[in-house]
């Protein structure tokens, strides 16, 4: 079996990079590793990097990603934020009994959720959606 | 604005099972302890989940989301073709690091990544 030790980095693609840096080091405030010159942008969070590119410069067709879920200390505060500069978001925000989700794009199309859970962390310190018995059994009671 | 950190990254299925069966047993990512659908890497969960299932478009990640780090890229991938996985042309050598794409079962790019650079 072969080891997987990390994830190195999420490839986000885009179709312009300025555009890229303008969601995820302005709107978002990560902080860019790369420099304004390069081609392509790396952002960090404090686990995983998060690299953009062009996959048209490569000769590849651009399709957007979906969620990427960013932990944010309040769901509402942060989208109001998101919201008054121009971000567009799907519906309203969730609340799935431990955590509150959000779901926007970046100026790409790419998915991105604003979340938080609020309930106990677990053992483990994670664990973030419910468990597929939980969901079948709120889903029939609903 | 602050982000904390990234708490997980949804990955598209129709077959949640199947594809929680081939993070597990052809990839040896780690399970989570309470969710069913969830799979560590590292520090790094993994949530599967099913659109359909709540009325929206299945569409499989394309463009390589996911880096993963092994210790050699060359080994990981003839490892993996000898299980079936597909993968999408030749590794790339960056002249930093090598790079395999291959896809999950439901046709999710993934990437298997090795910086050979050191940082700097």
């Amino acid at each position: 079996m072969i080891t997987v030790e990390r994830v190195d980095f999420i490839s986000v693609p885009t179709r312009d990079t300025g555009q890229a840096r303008r969601f995820y080091g302005g709107l978002l405030g990560l902080p860019e590793s790369t420099t304004p010159e390069d081609v392509y942008a790396e952002f960090e969070t404090s686990n995983v990097t998060l690299g953009t590119w062009e996959p048209e410069r490569d000769g590849l067709p651009f399709a957007p990603t979906a969620g990427i879920a960013l932990r944010v200390p309040d769901v509402e505060a942060a989208r109001r934020e998101l919201e008054a500069a121009g971000v567009q978001f799907r519906g309203e925000t969730m609340d799935t009994g431990v955590c509150h989700m959000a779901f926007c794009a970046d100026f790409d199309g790419n998915g991105v959720i604003l979340h938080r859970r609020y309930a106990e962390p677990r053992p483990d310190g994670m664990g973030h959606t419910e468990s597929r018995e939980r969901e079948d059994a709120r889903r029939e009671a609903s | 604005m602050q982000v904390e950190r990234l708490d997980f990254v949804a990955v598209p299925s129709r077959d949640a099972a199947a594809l929680r069966a081939f993070y597990m047993d052809v990839l040896g990512l780690r399970p989570d302890d309470n969710a069913n659908f969830e799979v560590w890497i590292g520090d790094t969960c993994l949530g599967i989940w099913e659109p359909e299932r709540v009325g929206l478009e299945f569409e499989p990640q394309r463009n390589g989301p996911l880096a993963l780090r092994v210790s050699d890229v060359a080994e990981a991938r003839a490892e993996l073709e000898g299980k079936g996985v597909e993968f999408l042309g030749e590794t790339l050598d960056t002249g930093v690091c090598h790079m395999a794409v291959f896809r999950d079962p439901d046709g999710n790019d993934l990437i298997l990544h090795r910086r050979y650079k050191p940082y700097e």
